[in-house]
């Protein structure tokens, strides 16, 4: 118990400017929320001086803004401590985590095409999960993606 | 009068009985796992059912040696076959070095597989096919070494009936030492010609794809699996003539042929089904390892005369 | 009836084919190829190549990427071959029927002979389905 409060202490005072929000949800999990021109700095703490692990990134299209989530964990503390940042939806643009460590490499490549968010720095922004006749700019996981294929049967016949 | 040999003694008779041996060995590995095995005529169902599908042939593959494969291992397996009747009915014939032609015969269907797999030109069968060959570099050695013992036996003859007719004198040869230890080693080394397990490395190492025969679909098929069955008839057959005095068709010594055969093949069932499958290397060190030494220490016994 | 078809019928080799499924149908496929079920006294057996392939069990609804790599598959099926979609997502797409990445169900993309519908479906079941197949062909 006491390192979890140093560690979240320390985490609050070091990053004072760039934290926006800080949610101390239970024991098990904190939300970070920090400015998107410091996930580098403060991404890079945290996995290599605290060691934490990478777990996931998740992204999320709230109707107002775009949302990352960078999960990383503490094993032998219990601790989840999640780095959210806001997007906005026009041009949405973030530093890439990959040149740090590499576990973020793919993830960013799934977020990009599933959600049209760049990632400034990442050497191979191709393609992932999509197929090849995936036609470009059709991000299929915002909240105003609509059917784009003709071909596609929806009903089912009955 | 060859050509008649050949299709009715070489042929017909030897994929008649190598087919029931076959579903003998499946019934058998169905009953040891507790279950119900194929009907009576599966085998040939099988055999059938391939016949009658297309045949595709892979666009990147050597397309004569693909498809000329097949043929090479079944018209070996035939000849050896007819070879070896030809020892065992009344009208015995056999010319000077025909042991010698029957072992090189006997090497050609692996070589054959070997040959189908690399004129496919599919990777997976590539491994499978080089995996085949390096199997066939260490069993070779041990398998001439035991042929060698009822050779040396028989008053270093070449000829079968010779050894037929030694065995038939002073009794079978499997009831000496050396015999014995050469009995051992051949059936080791029929296990992996036969590929089945524990030995069955190049088929079905590559488990989920089947090794060098993955791309043969149809007629190709069914000559390759109509090969290995006749094989399961030859190789036994050739070893109740080096060591256990033969079959013979007349009387009441047709009973003990036929238990004869059914012996061996049960030997080959049930290593089959209680042992795992070997990696490439271990099974490279068995063979010339441990098989090897026993089979010079078999030879030494021979010609010491034991 | 042919005897060919007929041959096949007696001697039918299965090949077992996901297309993006959840696993749950290929488990339950599995639960049939075992001993308790003994597919072997019909003369089954679980091939591990496509060209040896008679029977083809498919699972998963069938997204963009899979479906470029079933057509090439299918085609290296040698003819005559029966095709056999298992589980609900294999069959209409079953909850996928909206998703942006399964845009046809699976009989517009490759013939289907037999639908087993179930989520995932007894080896009780797909043993049924097999036979009310071989019952359609041998009564053709």
């Amino acid at each position: 118990m006491a390192r979890r409060e140093e560690i979240l202490k320390d985490i609050q005072t070091r990053f004072r400017e760039d934290i926006v929000d800080f949610f101390d949800k239970s024991s098990k999990r904190v939300y970070i929320e920090i400015k998107p021109e410091s996930i580098v700095r403060v991404a890079g703490y945290i996995f290599k001086e605290l060691e934490a692990r990478f777990n996931i990134a998740s992204g999320v299209d709230a109707r107002t803004h775009l949302e990352i989530l960078y999960h990383f964990s503490l094993e032998d503390i219990n601790l989840l401590i999640s780095l959210r940042v806001k997007l906005d939806r026009e041009n949405p643009e973030i530093d890439s985590l990959a040149p740090v460590f590499k576990g973020a490499n793919w993830i960013e490549r799934e977020i990009h095409e599933l959600l049209g968010i760049n990632f400034r720095g990442h050497p191979d922004l191709r393609r992932l999960l999509l197929a090849k006749e995936w036609p470009a700019g059709v991000y299929p996981l915002r909240a105003d993606y609509r059917e784009w294929d003709r071909n596609a049967i929806r009903d089912r016949g009955v | 009068m060859y050509l008649v040999y050949l299709i009715v003694y070489g042929v017909i008779a030897t994929a008649c009985i190598g087919l029931v041996a076959s579903w003998i060995d499946r019934k058998l590995t169905a009953r040891i796992q507790y279950r119900v095995g194929p009907p009576f005529f599966q085998p040939l169902r099988d055999i059938v059912k391939l016949l009658g599908k297309e045949t595709l042939i892979p666009a990147g593959s050597s397309k004569g040696m693909f498809m000329f494969a097949p043929i090479i291992g079944f018209a070996s397996v035939a000849v050896a076959s007819t070879l070896l009747w030809m020892n065992s009915g009344t009208s015995a014939q056999s010319f000077l070095g025909d042991i010698i032609v029957v072992i090189y015969l006997l090497a050609i269907p692996s070589i054959s597989i070997m040959l189908g797999g690399f004129a496919s030109g599919n990777p997976v069968a590539r491994v499978g096919a080089s995996r085949e060959m390096k199997l066939l570099l260490s069993y070779e050695l041990p398998f001439i070494l035991a042929v060698l013992v009822p050779i040396i036996k028989s008053g270093y003859s070449l000829k079968l009936n010779e050894i037929l007719r030694t065995q038939s004198m002073n009794g079978s040869f499997a009831l000496s030492i050396s015999g014995i230890l050469a009995l051992i080693v051949f059936v080791l080394v029929m296990q992996a010609k036969l590929a089945l397990v524990p030995f069955d490395i190049a088929e079905a190492e590559t488990e989920i794809i089947d090794g060098p025969l993955t791309d043969y679909s149809g007629t190709g098929l069914a000559l390759f699996r109509l090969m290995k069955n006749m094989l399961l008839f030859t190789l036994p057959f050739f070893l109740v003539i080096l060591f256990l005095g033969g079959f013979h068709l007349d009387g009441i010594r047709i009973l003990y042929s036929f238990l004869k055969y059914i012996a061996i093949l049960l030997v080959i069932t049930v290593i089959r089904n209680t042992n795992p499958r070997l990696r490439i290397d271990q099974a490279m060190k068995f063979f010339w390892g441990p098989v090897t030494g026993v089979a010079v220490v078999a030879v030494i016994f021979a010609i010491l005369g034991m | 009836m042919s005897i060919t078809l007929n041959a096949l019928l007696k001697s039918p080799w299965v090949f077992h084919l996901s297309t993006g499924s959840c696993n749950n149908c290929d488990i339950e496929v599995l639960d049939c190829l075992t001993p308790r079920f003994d597919i072997e006294r019909f003369g089954m057996l679980l091939t591990g190549s496509i060209k040896h392939a008679d029977v083809l069990l498919v699972t998963g609804s069938c997204n963009r990427k899979s479906a470029n790599r079933l057509k090439v598959l299918y085609d290296q099926a040698p003819k005559p071959c029966v095709v056999i979609a298992i589980g609900e997502c294999s069959l209409s797409r079953g909850m996928f029927i909206h998703s942006y990445n399964c845009p046809v169900p699976l009989d517009k993309i490759i013939p289907v002979d037999a639908y087993i519908p179930g989520c995932p479906p007894k080896p009780e079941a797909i043993i049924a389905g097999a036979v009310k197949l071989i019952q359609k062909v041998r009564g053709k």
